[in-house]
């Protein structure tokens, strides 16, 4: 790393079609294979369903859906992100989050992440917080607990019905 | 607050409790010692507690209302109902001031400063001898005493004995009141002729009676009272009624075993009377020793416990599989043990009845006052025990009912001496398990809903038409829509009508069911069933579209299987079916969530009331019944509330629960 006089955080890479993204490992649970999924009638369409993920039951969202980009295709690849959401009453909430690809662990130090520019394209307000550019190879970080909180998701749920 | 502070108030919410109940007992016995003496000892540990962790005026309080009943243990001041009433208030104001997070609040000088001064007003004209105007209260003492009586419950109209009745409930209620032995006989056609009831009790032959003032029309009673001591301790009469088999009884013969009985009996009393005058009050004292756990750990016993359930299924699945008589064993045993460990851990989380109860002796005893009414309060089965978060969810909706009972059911003194009643109503709160059910009971004796002022207030408000032909259920069952009170005269008590609308939601969260019997003139009952867990469901798994659901069992009324082409003629999503020679609404879950790709030849329909109608949900097949753990969607499914959970099944997949009346509000919009 360059700048070693900041501590360095850990992020996880994962790809949505070409585009490479990293979340903080902080609130990454584990990364698990895609299994059975039970569809929930009448839920939007990015709300895949439920995973039993060892006798917890988990709902399983399509991330690409939920940035605007199309479907994604189930493949060998497909994995889903155990995420911890944190809650407003300390109630700890997790949901999964299925992405084309789960990458790497990466160290990254404030000073390698440069600040974002506007998404036009995005539907969520600005869930990229910052970009790392490593030779022209860009990673986007993203605020993920920010993409699927809960607040927003009911309040989604409410312009689809 | 620091957490010495903190358990100090936990603590002495739960003193306060037994405070009120204490005090309660006192009130309807002023003479008694062993109330008195409890809620001296109550105050005096509150008083401790309070001065050693810095809630000074509280201590105060109870410092000086400790004298006052010091001074009534020396038999120096007589037990009056002013006495008792500053005590509640002032108690009350206490439980208040607890509930604030600010120490300094709690300590407010001024917040209990006119209570110590009533108390210490009292004190001072106690001093002075001025007490002698208070009110003296006699009282009779009472000795429960043992009998046997012989009953014969004959329904006039058909039941089975596994039905829905009450009747079926009462016998059971009234077997339960005693040593007791009940036969059923039956008539060729299977329903039930008579049940003869053998029951040894202290409860006197009024209140045997006063069980089926419900159902008055519906059978006949007749009562005996063989005599007045325990009939099943002769062995010739238990091995007589064991024997019977399909016989009728013998009454000539059940008289030789009372005869008997009678001569050893009379013996016995004179050697017994002595022993028992001491033995009556030490009724509470006898518990069983306790510790107190936090809710947090007992939660996380149960979720532990879910996991255990449903890797057990799993295993089962898995061992199925596998031919080995070895594994099969084990597993099997392991299965005995996890069912055990289940019923118990559930039963930690159990606590019994009574919180409730004291909080409605209050409630009654208050409200009574208030209204110019008198009011008993019974309360039976105190100990039948259910969730403490389901009780918390529970009482807000008993007290609404309880309310109503005082406030619209029982009249005025004045009113009930008229109707030839005696001028106490009485409000009786019974709670009793039944399979996999808690029942709750709140009856009243007083003059009853009205049932031509119900249907004309729902015509009023165009609820039904004038035409429509109600059974007296589904009158009584219009008490809970939304906007229908029947009191003519809104008060402050009981609101105006935003009631047992709620009370009625609440129960169906709880998966529970609610009923209302009544009779002019006679009372009201009513009676409210909750499953006997929240997290623990009873259903049937169903099949559709490769999607797996599960319908809770407590509202199945019948299952039939139909030809798939007869639900599919309309295009639409609810249409009526005839099932059963009856038509019927009937939503097809497959046509409502899913496509009709490779649709099933026969669909079963199963019929389930909801709001009192009965209604169809269409599944593809039935796969059995099942007994499983839920577990919540969480909040990211919050809008989908027709499904009112998951269940993890034995091969590691999820079904869907189902919340059947949420699923037709669905299609209403």
């Amino acid at each position: 790393m360059r700048n070693n006089d900041n501590a360095t955080n850990a992020y996880l890479t994962f790809a949505l079609g070409a585009e490479k993204f990293a979340i903080s490992v902080n609130s990454v649970q584990e990364i698990v294979e895609l299994e059975q999924v039970t569809k929930v009638p009448n839920a939007p369409q990015y709300m895949l369903g439920i995973i039993n993920l060892r006798g917890k039951v988990l709902p399983l969202l399509d991330t690409r859906l939920k940035l605007g980009l199309s479907k994604t295709e189930i493949t060998k690849k497909s994995r889903i992100m155990v995420i911890d959401l944190e809650t407003n009453d300390e109630k700890n909430v997790q949901v999964g989050a299925l992405v084309d690809v789960a990458r790497e662990v990466i160290e990254l130090s404030p000073a390698d992440i440069q600040n974002a520019p506007d998404f036009e394209n995005y539907k969520t307000d600005t869930p990229i917080t910052g970009i790392v550019n490593s030779h022209g190879d860009i990673t986007m970080i993203m605020d993920i607990t920010k993409i699927f909180s809960t607040a927003e998701i009911i309040q989604l749920n409410h312009s689809v019905n | 607050m620091d957490s010495n502070q903190k358990r100090f108030v936990e603590d002495a919410l739960d003193l306060l409790n037994e405070l009120d109940e204490g005090l309660m007992q006192l009130e309807m016995n002023p003479l008694a010692t062993a109330p008195l003496e409890q809620v001296f000892r109550t105050m005096h540990t509150i008083k401790g507690g309070a001065n050693m962790f810095g809630f000074e005026s509280i201590g105060q309080l109870a410092h000086q209302l400790e004298t006052l009943y010091d001074l009534a243990r020396q038999s120096q001041l007589q037990i009056s109902d002013a006495l008792i009433s500053l005590t509640l208030h002032a108690f009350d104001k206490v439980r208040d001031l607890l509930k604030e997070k600010d120490v300094a609040k709690i300590n407010d000088p001024e917040a209990l400063k006119d209570h110590l001064k009533a108390a210490a007003n009292f004190l001072k004209e106690v001093e002075a001898g001025s007490s002698s105007d208070l009110t003296k209260t006699s009282i009779t003492i009472h000795k429960d005493e043992l009998a046997t009586f012989y009953l014969q419950i004959s329904p006039s109209i058909n039941i089975t004995e596994d039905g829905n009745h009450p009747l079926v409930f009462i016998v059971q209620d009234i077997a339960g009141l005693g040593t007791s032995k009940v036969i059923l006989t039956k008539k060729h056609s299977g329903e039930v002729l008579h049940w003869e009831v053998f029951i040894t009790t202290t409860t006197p032959q009024s209140e045997l009676e006063s069980y089926f003032i419900f159902v008055e029309n519906e059978c006949a009673v007749k009562y005996k009272r063989l005599l007045a001591c325990d009939l099943f301790e002769q062995p010739q009469f238990v091995e007589y009624l064991n024997t019977l088999g399909a016989q009728s009884l013998d009454m000539a013969k059940i008289e030789g075993f009372v005869a008997l009985r009678k001569e050893a009996c009379d013996q016995q009393k004179d050697e017994d009377n002595d022993e028992s005058a001491n033995n009556a009050s030490g009724k509470r004292t006898a518990h069983d020793s306790y510790i107190k756990v936090s809710k947090r750990k007992v939660d996380d016993l149960l979720n532990w416990i879910s996991e255990l359930i449903i890797l057990q299924a799993q295993l089962t699945t898995t061992a199925s599989s596998i031919q080995s008589a070895a594994l099969a064993d084990v597993t099997e045993q392991l299965e005995m043990i996890t069912a055990r460990l289940r019923d118990t851990s559930l039963e930690i989380g159990l606590v019994p009845v009574e919180t409730l109860v004291t909080k409605f002796k209050r409630l009654v005893r208050d409200l009574s006052k208030q209204l110019d009414k008198k009011v008993n309060f019974i309360s039976e089965g105190s100990e039948t025990e259910m969730d403490k978060d389901v009780i918390e969810m529970m009482t807000d909706p008993i007290i609404h009912i309880v309310r109503n009972a005082i406030d619209h059911g029982i009249e005025t003194p004045a009113e009930r001496r008229a109707a030839g009643k005696s001028e106490h109503g009485t409000v009786k709160l019974k709670a009793f398990n039944s399979s996999s059910y808690i029942n709750i009971v709140i009856s009243d004796d007083g003059k009853g809903i009205s049932k031509e002022n119900v249907l004309r207030k729902a015509i009023e408000r165009e609820l039904i038409s004038a035409g429509d032909n109600l059974s007296d259920e589904e009158i009584f069952d219009l008490i809970f829509h939304p906007g229908l009170s029947t009191a003519s005269q809104v008060s402050d008590v009981s609101g105006r009508g935003v009631g047992m609308d709620v009370v009625k939601q609440k129960i169906n969260d709880l998966r529970g069911n609610v009923s209302v019997k009544s009779m002019s003139g006679k009372g009201t009952a009513i009676h409210i069933k909750l499953p006997l867990s929240r997290s623990i469901i009873e259903g049937l798994l169903v099949n559709v579209a490769d999607t797996r659901y599960v319908v809770p069992l407590n509202v199945i009324e019948r299952i039939d299987r139909i030809p798939y082409a007869d639900i599919n003629r309309e295009n639409k999503v609810c249409k009526t079916v005839v099932v059963n020679e009856e038509p019927l609404t009937v939503l097809s879950l497959r046509q409502q969530f899913h496509d009709e790709v490779n649709p099933p030849k026969t669909t079963d329909i199963i019929s389930v009331l909801v709001n009192g109608v009965k209604k169809g949900i269409a599944v593809d097949k039935i796969e059995g019944k099942m007994q499983t753990v839920m577990k919540p969607l969480g909040d990211t499914y919050k809008q989908q509330d027709f499904i009112s959970g998951s269940t993890i099944l034995g091969n590691g997949n999820l079904a869907l629960v189902l919340d059947p009346a949420r699923l037709f509000s669905l299609t209403q919009q």
